[in-house]
């Protein structure tokens, strides 16, 4: 299948992003939960080295959870973490509830990304998986990766972020172009992606035996955008941005990690004090 | 399924709510005892990080009194499996949460606990309780 190329969308000042969100991506996951999940089964690497490298006995949260599967992990030490997912998507947290292998239930936690329902700086670490480029605004985006530095200890937390590219690799079945488009490689991108829900798992209906679309929004990140974004996000938290060594003022954060994968970028924060 | 771990690290976000808000009650809660794999290492490093009064209380009024008021410095096997059970074994599948100090209530269904609240920050709508009622009505009902 030729890559398709995406739809852009923008979303008028007079609308509600939260309105918008609720349109074009809580309501998507929810009638595409099923079929959605039954594609989402292997975790990326550095993800799951992320959490594998994490000391037994730390609690953490995942910021759209999804279906759950970065709650069973690390493999190896089943249990040895504690992760709690969120989501605002009500269908895809019963399935979360029952990820991975067994009987074993996760915990799971109906709720938006932009919400505080955490005791401050309870978590040792947080994850937020293909979630913030849903957000239909910079200074909501900002605002998520702000609860994520709120929510763990300001000593030690550990936050990793992986958000949709504006470079998408070749394996990628959906291109966008930005060739036409100068802006979107300093700004990012704002498009509507399609999800073609599977026959098995449509409602029959008799009307129509068109395959049922749904629309997703997203806001593709360029290239850098996701570090500065949470270098924002930890300045206007009054945090100062850079190793425990340079800084002079405590406390603060240090991006230990950023980087491209598979079609998105990621950024590893570490929070500290002395 | 809302577990005692995921209680002690939860709080009331309702906007201007800032104090007195922590632990939230739960309220006509329907309990289930689950059993989890023992796992001490994970209670041993986790341990400090437990608000131990909230814990021992909201165990108490689920009636577990198997904790001791005052964390223990001797940490033993026995006192690990009842930190375990409390811990990780005791699931609120029904009923509610509620803020001590402004008196929301977060309900918990199908072991999931709402804790949706924010919506637009942007001045679009001035009430923060301002849900889709569409989605609203579709979860409340089920
Ligand atoms: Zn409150």
């Amino acid at each position: 299948m030729p890559p398709r190329a995406l739809e852009a969308v923008r979303i008028e000042s007079n609308e509600d992003p939260a309105d918008f969100e609720a349109k074009n991506v809580h309501e998507i996951y929810d009638a595409i939960a099923s079929h959605f999940s039954s594609t989402r089964y292997k975790p990326w690497p550095i993800i799951a080295k992320f959490l594998s490298d994490l000391p037994t006995g730390w609690v953490g949260f995942d910021s759209g959870t999804g279906n759950g599967k970065y709650l069973p992990l690390p493999a190896d030490r089943p249990g040895a973490i504690w992760t709690i997912g969120m989501d605002r998507s009500r269908n895809l947290l019963d399935i979360a509830r029952r990820a991975g292998e067994g009987k074993v239930v996760r915990e799971v936690v109906w709720g938006n990304v932009l919400d505080n329902p955490w005791r401050p700086n309870a978590f040792d670490y947080a994850i937020s998986i293909a979630t913030i480029h849903h957000l239909a605004t910079h200074e909501r985006r900002k605002l998520a990766v702000q609860r994520l530095i709120q929510a763990v200890s300001a000593d030690h937390g550990r936050v990793l972020i992986y958000v949709w590219a504006i470079e998408q690799d070749e394996l990628s079945k959906r291109k966008v172009s930005v060739e036409d488009d100068p802006e979107a490689n300093e700004k990012g991108k704002d498009v509507m992606v399609p999800w073609v829900l599977s026959k098995t798992l449509a409602k029959p209906s008799p009307e129509t035996s068109q395959p049922e679309v749904y629309n997703r929004y997203y806001h593709m990140f360029a290239k850098g955008e996701l570090a500065a974004l949470a270098s924002d996000a930890a300045k206007d938290l009054g945090l100062s941005v850079g190793s425990r060594e340079s800084c002079s003022s405590t406390p603060g954060v240090e991006i230990v990690q950023e980087g491209w994968e598979r079609s998105n970028y990621y950024v590893e924060l570490r929070r500290w004090s002395k | 399924m809302v577990r005692l771990i995921t209680h002690n690290l939860l709080g009331c976000h309702v906007k201007n709510c800032n104090a007195n808000n922590f632990p939230l009650e739960f309220k006509n809660a329907r309990v289930e005892l689950v059993e989890a794999e023992f796992n001490p290492d994970f209670l041993r490093n986790f341990l400090p990080k437990i608000e131990w009064k909230a814990l021992v209380d909201t165990a108490r009024q689920l009636g577990d009194t198997s904790l001791p008021v005052e964390q223990p410095e001797m940490v033993d096997d026995d006192f690990l499996k009842a930190l375990h059970h409390v811990l990780l074994e005791v699931h609120v599948e029904e009923g509610a949460m509620v803020c001590p100090n402004c008196k929301h209530e977060y309900p918990i269904s199908n072991g999931i606990p709402n804790m949706v609240r924010s919506y637009s920050f942007e001045g679009y709508n001035t009430d923060p309780l301002t849900i889709p009622t569409k989605l609203l009505a579709e979860h409340e009902i089920a």
